[in-house]
């Protein structure tokens, strides 16, 4: 085949991209070297130029890869597939950002590109001493990202997807046949942004979220760094603000998460356990137990071993969960489908590397760290060369950890003195724990299709309520240590001092807490009809009261302990924050209330109570039906773009009983053409309560005039006398049948015979119509004839008789424009939803006034330090 | 450190807990004739929507049930009653997942994920039913 030269393209754009993007692999690997020569020989000031210059020309080819993506999606450069696939000529300007990161390719140069920042910031304000190990770490991490966007095929296996692969070279669109036309570029038009994500959300949403998975990288760097300098303790101070940056950023993109499905997506909640929300909540606990062992390190020493695990826990977690989302694996377990783009194995090669390397870095004889090195790689070579993948993968995971806690024990300095119960060090390393173990128990369930596939089984994913019946007593226990662990001292405390400070907190919520849960979940008249467990309400209860506990704690914490000193009342903020999140999030969900009413008869109670849901309402234009303590209409639909919003008003009774308007909601169904149907709930949003409507089938097709007078097919009804008929607006009775011939005479002749069916039609407003279409038979011919009762839109013929069963059949049809257009809609009332938000709001700035003083604490030091050096 | 030895232990017996009331406790993805065995036990069954019969669903009748007919992995068709509104899309669905009980021949599903085509959709949530 002769070579197509194909015009206007830009393929300068797609070269300089592509340097960019191995000068940028390239330099973050010289970089990784040279930052471990420059470890081994501290002295060696050649070194430390070499591997600060790499990194800084990594940081450039980031940004020059990153700048090189947004110039040809600002300029439409269609010819690159990236660029096809995620944008489009009609595509508002400010939708740029998000079709960056839509796809797989921007969403890790996204990525790439947070960990450069942070890992310049780091390096400018990291002490000498770390410099070199810790920047080793975050270039490694880096090389392993930047092959992520090298896109080379090799045989089965992809290393990693190119942003900057030409339309015509990408095997899923070369085929198509207006890429082997040379002007192809003329007419072409981008296949744009997904209509789904054209909200703010996806502007602010994923930068947060990938803020946060690569704020775990600098603790992970840090606590890599001392395994490798057998330097357990230094690195921590300085790690600890990191700590908090990355709970407070990771924490903020979870939340927006799922705050954007709350409002923007039809779950009916914030929160549903899927997958995608669990893998990136998982980091973010484990990120807090390492947050509060490393408070403990800081101000008495030890938890030595859980401080290492738990901030090298967080960044292999984001790696796992990078794997979980982006490999396929979690199939049908997921509402998010993420697309295999074949790198399943790309993957798994770099969570397992992690693991490596922290083992080996963990082992401190030499021997055992070259065995260990050396069985790893013989390892892979047979899984390669002979399969057994599962098998040896599993065997490697297990002498890995064998090895994590042969290394425990030998290397890392014990506690000679037991932590006393009564100190404050004690309980925090306790609330870790508890902290970690949920984090396990949320993975476990999580990776069920993992292990589905490790050892062939055939379990189905774990559904909400089991989920919560394990984090509930983990939430209670929890939120009890942020009640009292503050109040105890380090080293050791009169826990008759504890109790004495806490007796206040304590008595008033058990006396607030039993006041709104006993009869919230208790007593029928207010329980409602919910028939929950026994179980189910005492936790409920119990957790209620601890998230009081902890709330009112807390606040006495900082007012009577710290006397109200804003600067460290940090901890005791983000505490009550907490605190109040699992407050919102138990009462909105356990008293979420369906207000919608399916009116059906219909019962299923045989099945069991998650059969008899009923929450289903139709609503047909013009009618009111109660909805809640609301009285709800549909006024009709209204078609703008692709997307069909349904308004509907909501009314209340006022003192007289007089319905008046309260509000109006207008709930969406997006018409997508590449995603299909999507539904997007409206809410109307009061302080103490949400109402939530969402539409779960409308029929979304054009009413408009032209076609408003046709007739739809008719359709055929067998009845006897004083039987009904139901059309779109009216019933209809077959109240009687005449005849022009009576037996005897019909007898006699039978040649022309009329008989007259006589209906009456009720119409919505009790307005009852005659309509008297006629069975003609002339010379034992059936003469065609039809009765159009205009008024109301209907045509009738009446076409048979069946003497034998004494039943008529009559053929209706009506008008397009009679069908009444309907709804079908789901309610639900969130109850004090926004205690949730607002605890958000208030953790966020709780952690950030502790990593603003953490920081203070820390110049002031370095101060008071260099001041003593030079004095 | 004899204390924290007694919380390790509560650790790894909590750990053990969740491993095997799990296994007892969590559903397998299962097929028609299965479900039939066990009229009350909940299973997931993963199939293919028959597109070539229309899915029934009647609002004016119940707006929380539309029926239609599936076929399981082994190949075996069943009449489906879905106690829920219809899904958006249903036939454009690959795959279905329905979590319900066999009763009297059919199964009658109170919970349904499909899986669309997810070609264009890289890493977008899809509709969840």
């Amino acid at each position: 085949m002769d070579k197509i030269t194909f015009i206007g393209e830009h393929l300068w754009v797609g070269i300089l991209g592509n340097t960019f993007v191995f000068l940028s692999l390239i330099s973050a690997l010289v970089a990784a070297v040279a930052y471990y020569f420059y470890s081994k020989e501290q002295l060696t000031h050649e070194w430390k130029i070499f591997a600060r210059t790499a990194f800084s020309i990594h940081s450039i080819s980031v940004i020059g890869i990153a700048a090189t993506l947004f110039y040809a999606l600002f300029n439409h450069f269609y010819e690159y597939s990236y660029v096809w696939q995620h944008s489009s000529n009609s595509m508002p300007m400010q939708y740029i950002m998000s079709c960056f990161w839509e796809g797989q390719e921007g969403s890790f140069l996204l990525w790439t590109f947070w960990n450069v920042v942070l890992g310049n910031i780091l390096r400018r304000t990291i002490d000498s001493k770390w410099e070199a190990p810790t920047m080793a770490v975050i270039s490694l991490v880096q090389v392993f990202l930047a092959s992520m966007l090298l896109g080379i095929v090799l045989g089965d296996y992809n290393l990693g997807t190119n942003p900057f692969i030409l339309l015509r070279e990408n095997p899923e669109f070369a085929n198509m046949p207006f890429i082997q036309i040379p002007t192809y570029l003329v007419k072409l038009d981008g296949r744009g942004l997904n209509p789904l994500l054209m909200n703010y959300w996806m502007t602010i949403h994923p930068p947060t979220l990938f803020l946060g998975f690569a704020s775990t990288l600098p603790p992970f760097a840090f606590a890599l760094a001392g395994l490798w300098k057998r330097d357990f303790i230094s690195w921590q101070k300085p790690a600890l603000t990191w700590t908090f940056f990355s709970i407070m950023i990771l924490g903020t993109g979870i939340l927006m998460g799922g705050a954007w499905a709350y409002e923007a997506l039809s779950f009916g909640g914030f929160w549903a356990w899927d997958p995608v929300e669990n893998s990136s909540l998982v980091p973010w606990i484990v990120m807090v137990g390492a947050g509060h062992v490393m408070i403990i390190n800081k101000n008495k020493g030890g938890s030595l071993f859980m401080t290492h695990l738990l901030a090298i826990a967080s960044f292999l977690l984001v790696l796992y969960s990078t794997f979980l989302t982006r490999s396929g694996i979690l199939g049908e377990s997921s509402v998010h489908a993420f697309t295999d783009l074949g790198m399943q194995g790309q993957l798994v090669i770099y969570v397992i590397s992690f693991i490596f390397l922290c083992v080996a870095l963990l082992i401190h004889d030499k021997l055992i760290r070259v065995s260990y090195a050396m069985c790893s790689i013989l390892m892979l070579a047979i899984s390669v060369l002979y399969g057994y993948k599962k098998i040896i993968l599993l065997g490697w995971l297990g002498a890995s950890t064998g090895i994590t806690i042969f290394s425990y024990i030998k290397y890392f300095p014990k506690e000679e003195e037991e932590e006393s119960l009564y100190s404050r060090e004690f309980w925090m390393f306790i609330g870790s724990l508890v902290l970690m173990l949920s984090a396990l128990v949320i993975t476990y369930f999580t990776s069920i299709p993992v292990l589905n596939k490790l050892f062939t089984l055939n379990k189905a994913p774990v559904k909400i309520p089991e989920y919560n019946l394990w984090q509930i007593p983990f939430s209670i226990i929890t939120l009890t240590l942020v009640a009292v662990t503050q109040f105890f001292k380090y080293k050791k405390t009169d826990p008759k001092i504890v109790f004495k400070q806490l007796r206040f907190s304590l008595l008033l919520a058990l006396v607030f807490g039993l006041t709104c849960s006993i009869p919230l979940y208790f007593l029928k008249e207010y329980a409602g009809a919910k028939n929950l467990e026994k179980w189910n309400l005492i936790s409920y209860s119990l957790l209620f009261i601890a998230g009081l506990f902890a709330v009112f704690a807390n606040a006495e914490y900082a007012i009577r302990v710290l006397k109200g000193k804003i600067r460290h009342a940090g901890s005791s903020i983000a505490h009550i924050g907490f605190a109040l999140i699992l407050i919102g999030a138990l009462i909105s969900t356990s008293k979420k209330q369906t207000i919608s009413q399916n009116t059906s008869k219909k019962s299923v109670e045989g099945l069991g109570e998650d059969f008899n849901a009923k929450k289903s309402l139709l609503l047909t234009k013009g009618d009111t039906l109660p909805l809640g303590k609301y009285m709800v209409t549909y006024k009709g639909k209204e078609r703008i773009g692709i997307d069909v919003f349904f308004h509907m008003d909501y009314f209340t009774k006022n003192e007289k009983g007089v319905l008046v308007k309260a509000f109006e909601l207008s709930p969406m169904v997006q018409d997508n053409p590449r995603m299909g149907k999507a539904s997007n709930p409206d809410t109307k949003h009061f302080l103490n309560n949400d109402i939530y409507t969402h539409i779960t089938y409308a029929d979304l097709s054009d009413d408009s005039p032209k076609n408003k007078d046709a007739y739809k097919e008719p359709t055929n009804f067998v009845g006897h006398m004083g039987d009904t008929i139901f059309s779109g607006n009216a019933i209809i009775l077959i109240d009687s049948i005449t005849t022009n011939l009576n037996e005897e005479q019909f007898s006699k002749n039978d040649s022309f015979l009329v008989v007259t069916a006589v209906l009456k039609a009720t119409d919505v407003n009790g307005k009852v119509y005659r309509a008297t279409p006629k069975y003609i038979l002339k010379n034992s011919m059936v003469m065609p004839d039809q009765f159009e009762l205009s008024a109301l839109g209907l045509k009738f013929i009446f076409w048979k008789i069946n003497p034998t069963e004494g039943s008529v059949e009559i053929q209706m049809s009506e008008k397009v424009s009679n069908a009444k257009e309907f709804v079908v809609l789901e309610a639900y009332m969130f109850p004090y939803i926004n205690v949730l938000w607002l605890g958000c709001l208030i953790m966020i700035t709780g952690t950030l006034i502790a990593i603003f003083e953490r920081r203070r604490v820390n110049r002031l030091k370095k101060h008071t330090l260099s001041g003593e050096k030079n004095n | 450190m004899k204390k924290l030895h007694i919380v390790g232990i509560i650790v790894i017996a909590v750990a053990i807990g969740v491993i095997f009331t799990s296994l007892q406790s969590n559903a397998s993805y299962s097929d028609f004739s299965e479900a039939s065995l066990n009229p009350d036990t909940e299973y997931h069954v993963v199939g293919k929507l028959n597109k070539t019969v229309p899915v029934e669903y009647d609002p004016k009748v119940n707006a929380d049930e539309c029926s239609f007919l599936m076929t399981d992995n082994k190949g075996v068709e069943k009449r489906v009653v879905l106690h829920k509104s219809v899904p958006q899309d249903m036939e454009k669905s690959e795959q279905i997942v329905l979590i319900g009980k066999m009763q009297a021949g059919e199964f009658h599903a109170n919970e349904i994920l499909m899986k669309c085509p997810s070609k264009y959709n890289d890493g977008k949530p899809q509709i969840k039913a």
